[in-house]
């Protein structure tokens, strides 16, 4: 046998064992080993390693079978009630605050509908005399008449318009 | 085992475009950790190594920010990432194995004094463990998901990010050399 067609024959050895060769290369090898000694004993000896190899391995997958699957990593938890405590003093801070400020806010004066009423008549009126006074004014003989009708509408009607008219009047 | 087996056969039954909406890498490594487990016994490292690596890959894909399209991407992503921390591991403990190798030689060579049929199939182990254990880095992770974890080369070429037609190469070299040294320690096949 030639030392050049066993060199080809043994490239070829490796997929001649595991059958991944054409029909025709693969034939050849099979001829080839029939009557080569040497190549036939590395064919088996491939298939031995193989045999060999596969116990070292089952051998060791059996040792590591003690291996456990490592615990699945927790999810982070969310601690609601540390979320809900903080909220709640948030809360309780903002209220007080609120309230704190209602209580000391300045009360303003309320008027009522019937003050309001009143001012709004008292000023009517006190118009309607200033008016009617302010017709007698030309007339020297109603002096008298014209400044006791203004004292008279700055009293009864002390903080109407027509009431402050007439202060600037008089001063 | 044939759930194993049987996980490695849905890896390559898995439609292409097989897109997941909520990926979570974690729970792909939970779901695949017993073919993680058979990689990396396969890659020849004991059981505490194996939860070193296994606590590292779960660790990566915690911390992993890729985003990946398809289920297939996030297996092949944690098997790559697996073979990577073996050989890591491999290289981290090299020294330490070589002063332990000779004790560990001796234990052998104890045992093996039982009976002749045990002590020829426990020596051929031996030789072969070694073998494995000296293969090259880029023949070992290849070797261990063709023939151990079953998958064919495209797939392997996949995962590790190679052509194809290279990891036939790396297979067929890396066969060939652990038959040679079985021969070469006079073992008859």
């Amino acid at each position: 046998m030639t030392r050049k067609l066993c060199e080809d024959i043994r490239e070829m050895l490796v997929d001649y064992a595991d059958g991944e060769l054409s029909p025709g290369q693969s034939s050849e090898v099979t001829e080839h080993i029939e009557t080569c000694e040497n190549c036939r004993k590395l064919l088996t000896a491939l298939q031995k390693t193989l045999d060999l190899a596969t116990v070292v391995w089952e051998n060791g997958l059996k040792e590591t079978e003690a291996v456990k699957k490592p615990a699945r990593p927790k999810p982070r938890k969310i601690h609601w009630f540390r979320y809900a405590a903080v909220a709640a003093g948030i809360l309780i801070v903002v209220t007080t605050s609120i309230v704190w400020r209602e209580i000391n806010r300045p009360q303003k004066t309320k008027i009522s509908f019937e003050e309001i009423e009143r001012s709004i008549t008292e000023s009517a009126n006190a118009a309607r005399l200033l008016a009617a006074t302010e017709l007698l004014v030309d007339y020297p003989d109603a002096k008298e008449i014209v400044e006791q009708q203004y004292r008279y509408i700055a009293q009864a009607y002390p903080r109407t318009p027509a009431a402050e008219k007439i202060k600037v009047k008089i001063q | 085992m044939n759930e194993i087996i049987a996980d490695f056969t849905v890896l390559e039954n898995l439609p292409a475009d097989e897109k997941i909406l909520e990926l979570n890498l974690v729970d792909i490594f939970l779901a695949e950790f017993g073919r993680l487990k058979r990689v990396i016994a396969g890659m020849g490292l004991n059981v505490a190594d194996c939860e070193d690596v296994l606590q590292d890959v779960s660790i990566r894909a915690l911390r992993q920010s890729q985003k990946f399209g398809t289920k297939q991407e996030c297996v092949r992503w944690l098997i790559r990432v697996t073979i990577n921390q073996c050989l890591a591991e491999h290289r981290r403990r090299r020294s330490f194995r070589r002063k332990a190798g000779e004790i560990l030689k001796r234990r052998q060579q104890h045992k093996i004094c039982q009976t002749d049929k045990k002590a020829v199939l426990a020596e051929e182990l031996e030789i072969v463990r070694e073998s494995l254990q000296k293969l090259d880095e880029s023949l070992l992770g290849p070797v261990v998901l063709r023939y151990f974890c079953d998958l064919d080369s495209k797939e392997i070429g996949r995962i590790l990010e190679v052509k194809s037609s290279t990891i036939r190469g790396w297979l067929r070299d890396a066969r060939l050399v652990l038959a040679k040294r079985l021969l070469e320690r006079g073992v008859e096949p």
